[in-house]
């Protein structure tokens, strides 16, 4: 089984990619080099959809947090949706890897990016967001 | 129910002893749950052995990794040998800070990590020119599972 990437249409400063089968060292590459684009100045958030994700290893986790560390100097963020039970299980052992946001649901991911627009907004910070 | 696996030290032949291994577990009744465990497991310390293992005083045919893999009672045990250097990767300090080192850091300390936090017990020895690392998992009775 091979890991599947599916890049939804990118949406105002949010991209969400969902994976499906097995994020592993013979397929992290696929997803680094699917993400490289992505992770630009511009987006603050990335959403990936794991509840299709069969199988995680520490190569799988290196590409999160590579992703994570793409994104970190200008503010943006990875969010992970729905991780299978055995997923989340890899996720709490390396607790200490501070992938901070998981979300039950996109629906929960959402609101959350939907708050932090707001907040952006009410901040008042200038930048055209598009 | 006891068997032996072996592969090249190729990073392209870890998938192919996990599906093996996968196929034996499936056959055995065993959990998917568990068969991810196993193959964490696996990967890691193959992925590990393969990256960073000193074979430079052994002859090519040595090179090799070796599992054996033994399901009795409720108890799965796992015996990873690798000839090589000595290495415990039991001994290996934890990834204490992730978050600043990651990108510096091999996946090896993040891999290992994962292996004796998955792996209810774990044991290593040196024999002769191999590193073995015996290490075991529980089988949840039938319908105990969540």
């Amino acid at each position: 089984m091979s890991l599947d990437i599916a890049v939804h249409p990118p949406g105002r400063g949010s991209q969400r990619v969902s994976l499906q089968g097995r994020l592993d060292t013979h397929t992290y590459e696929d997803l680094d080099e699917a993400l490289a684009p992505l992770l630009t100045r511009q987006l603050h958030s990335l959403v990936l959809d794991l509840s299709g994700l069969d199988y995680i290893s520490s190569a799988g986790l290196r590409s999160l947090l590579k992703a994570r560390k793409a994104l970190a100097p200008h503010g943006g963020k990875v969010l992970l949706v729905d991780p299978p039970p055995q997923i989340r299980k890899v996720l709490d052992i390396v607790s200490a890897v501070p992938l901070n946001e998981i979300f039950a649901s996109t629906a929960e991911a959402d609101a959350y990016l939907d708050a932090m627009q707001r907040r952006i907004v009410e901040e008042g910070d200038g930048d055209a967001r598009d | 129910m006891q068997m032996r696996l072996f592969i090249p030290r190729e990073q392209a032949r870890v998938d192919d002893l996990n599906a093996s291994l996968e196929a034996v577990l499936r056959n055995n009744g065993i959990s998917r749950e568990i068969q991810g465990n196993v193959r964490l497991i696996v990967e890691e310390l193959a992925s590990n052995a393969i990256q960073h293992g000193d074979v430079s005083g052994l002859e090519a045919q040595q090179h090799e990794l070796c599992v054996d893999i033994g399901i009795r009672d409720r108890l799965l045990t796992l015996e990873f040998r690798e000839s090589g250097a000595p290495f415990n990767p039991l001994e290996q300090p934890p990834p204490d800070d992730l978050d600043a080192g990651i990108l510096e850091r091999t996946t090896g300390g993040l891999g290992l990590h994962l292996v004796r936090q998955v792996a209810e017990q774990a044991s290593y020895e040196r024999i002769g020119d191999s590193n073995v690392l015996r290490l075991t998992l529980s089988i949840p009775s039938a319908g105990s599972a969540p």
